[in-house]
């Protein structure tokens, strides 16, 4: 019998202190950096499998941030400095002063190393083309739809290509930006399917939730050549058990994905990452048999957090990582499974 | 040769970015200083209107989370940006207000011929909570007289313009055009400043007629979203009309005689009875150098105009 839940991570974990202590020390050699990525790498990966997740990466330790690393590493993008996230909260941002163009497999060093060390399955977080450039000034193009199609198909498709070649079978194209602008959501589409065209693996969609409960995401779905969404939920649900509407109401939506005839898989987030509060595994379990219900389907349902665990302290991620493995086995075992 | 202001919060540097992070001992010196920097370079490239660059405001309406009755609540998307604010909860009387906004300026700073950015009750009240005013017009009005007090201190402290920012009127797509009007009389009745209604996150080009008819000296536009063309049809006679033709949310610098001819062009279609040119909106959008040669640029571009 398949087995239900498979749990899965999103990506980004917080670095551990002692690699920060490293890497930023200027009188360390770079051999011995690279030496201490690998460790912690080695570190999330193990963790991670220990904690019984079934599909795996290593925290993106090795990455700045995901929008500077591969910016860094993209022709035709210029540094202009951070601008505010929030508050004290700043980001690096880049203008696009040229062409892009790509030039290298710029995450096949994390790759290789993953694929070496990890028993369990991997997949492998990329940035995509959509979220690349609304994060971005474009000075260069004379469209945002012109701009993300040239990341699409000029950086972003050959980098899962490469991918693909050194082994990766679950790319992972990441978008925070996706749904945060409502009247894009037909350039964001052809951002993925553009970036995934001709890729043998499987392909995983993340969009963050940006205000409008993926209403505008739900039409889309069945047109974006994607097998599974990863999706953020948790951070508006209650903390009840409960498989009911009133209780699962960060769920609700799953009923119109449905509605609206998408048939492939949900990797639904049950973990809150703005929190240090732990789910219960018996909370994980009921938003997991919500899911199932509301989707008509155990089979297509993936558990994972609903977004980079990267916001909170290592100790509390694991803890809530654990909880949610915890919770996705009660769920099975609800199922008969 | 026509008048000059920017619109909202500046960026801060590198060095106050890492001096507000680390919570350094000396940071109101570094705000200070930022500060004084700012106001020389507005000076430097001769604005109508000089302001604060709110270098300490997180958010544009952060200093209200100083009333006794507002709590700090969860972070919250601007709009359709990358960048967040924290909602606010009015849940009790706002009596204690008059002094808040005034006291978060750097006034002794500032010239004479100086205004100040709000952003207007019904934008307040729409990307706000509030556990004690349950309807969205008694909110709206709750906090039109708070605001009301907060803009007659400052007029007495000598704000000659006072710049009200209402990007909800132009994201929403359905507003209640009554209670914005409402709002604003309580702000603007009787009031001795010019007041600039400034709509940007949003294209307000149908929208337009009905906003030329709220009680304010004038309006404001974002012409990266509100389409020129569609300010040209309209008569601002009786009206004052800020252009936002220098874009806050792209590095690239504008040029300066395309600003220049458009400019000319508005004015003469749309006769104004007073016209300014503007930033689109806030430069916290861009890094402080990129933000110092648009406030530069948009000095060059007021003085080639031709006055309304």
């Amino acid at each position: 019998m398949h087995k239900y839940f498979p749990t899965q991570e999103i990506g980004s974990l917080k670095k551990p202190s002692w690699l920060l202590n490293v890497v930023k020390n200027p009188d360390i050699s770079k051999k011995d950096k690279s030496r201490a990525r690998n460790d912690a790498a080695l570190l999330n990966i193990k963790t991670l499998e220990d904690i019984g997740l079934d599909i795996i990466y290593d925290g993106e330790v090795r990455r700045v941030e995901m929008y500077e690393e591969p910016v860094r590493h993209i022709k035709g993008f210029k540094f202009a400095g951070r601008v505010r996230s929030w508050d004290n909260k700043y980001y690096n941002k880049a203008r696009i002063t040229g062409e892009i163009s790509y030039q290298q497999n710029f995450h096949a060093e994390e790759f290789k190393f993953i694929r070496e060390n990890a028993r369990h399955d991997i997949k492998v977080p990329v940035t995509g083309a959509y979220t690349l450039a609304d994060w971005s000034y474009d000075e260069h193009y004379k469209s945002k739809e012109e701009l993300v199609l040239a990341l699409a198909r000029n950086v972003v498709r050959p980098l899962v290509k490469d991918l693909v070649k050194l082994g990766a079978k679950i790319i992972q194209i990441d978008e925070p930006a996706a749904t945060s602008h409502p009247s894009e959501m037909n350039i964001f589409r052809q951002s993925v399917n553009e970036s995934v065209k001709g890729i043998n693996a499987k392909v995983v969609v993340h969009a963050c939730f940006s205000g409008n409960d993926y209403e505008t995401l739900a039409p889309q779905m069945s047109e974006i050549k994607a097998q599974q969404y990863t999706l953020e939920f948790a951070n508006r649900d209650s903390w009840n058990l409960g498989v009911n509407d009133k209780e699962r109401k960060g769920y609700h939506v799953l009923k119109l994905f449905k509605e609206y005839g998408y048939k492939g898989e949900i990797g639904i987030g049950v973990t809150d990452v703005h929190v240090d509060r732990i789910e219960t595994p018996k909370l994980v379990r009921d938003r997991i048999l919500y899911s199932a219900k509301a989707l008509g389907d155990p089979a297509k349902v993936y558990v994972n957090p609903d977004c980079g665990l990267r916001t909170r302290s290592r100790t509390v991620a694991f803890e809530k990582i654990k909880a949610m493995v915890e919770g996705a086995e009660l769920a099975r075992q609800a199922m008969g499974n | 040769m026509i008048s000059s202001y920017t619109v909202g919060i500046y960026p801060r540097s590198e060095e106050l970015i890492e001096a507000t992070r680390k919570n350094s001992k000396n940071l109101s010196s570094f705000y200070l200083r930022e500060k004084k920097e700012y106001i020389a370079i507005q000076k430097k490239a001769k604005l109508g209107y000089v302001c604060d660059p709110l270098l300490d405001w997180d958010d544009i309406y952060r200093p209200f989370s100083k009333l006794k009755s507002v709590k700090l609540a969860a972070l919250n998307r601007i709009y359709e940006t990358n960048t967040f604010y924290r909602r606010l909860s009015f849940d009790g009387p706002l009596d204690d207000a008059g002094n808040i906004v005034k006291s978060s300026l750097a006034i002794s700073l500032l010239p004479k011929n100086r205004t100040v950015c709000l952003a207007d009750p019904y934008t307040i009240a729409d990307v706000h909570l509030s556990a004690k005013y349950t309807k969205r017009e008694e909110f709206t009005l709750a906090i039109a007289k708070m605001l009301r007090k907060e803009i007659d201190t400052l007029v007495k402290s000598g704000f000659e313009l006072v710049q009200l920012v209402a990007p909800s009127v132009a994201y929403n797509e359905k507003v209640d055009f009554g209670i914005v009007k409402n709002a604003l009389e309580i702000i603007t009745r009787g009031l001795k400043a010019k007041t600039i209604l400034h709509f940007y996150f949003g294209d307000v080009s149908k929208k337009i007629e009905k906003l030329l008819d709220m009680p304010v000296s004038g309006l404001g536009f974002d012409t990266m979203l509100t389409p020129i063309s569609s300010i040209k049809k309209h008569n601002f006679s009786g009206k004052s009309l800020a252009v936002g033709i220098v874009n806050s949310y792209n590095t690239k610098l504008e040029d300066k005689q395309d600003c220049i001819t458009e400019l000319n062009s508005i004015i003469s279609k749309t006769k104004p009875d007073k016209a300014f040119v503007t930033t689109s909106f806030d430069l916290q959008y861009l890094p402080k150098d990129f933000a110092v040669r648009k406030i530069l640029r948009l000095g060059e571009i007021a003085r080639g105009v031709r006055s309304a």
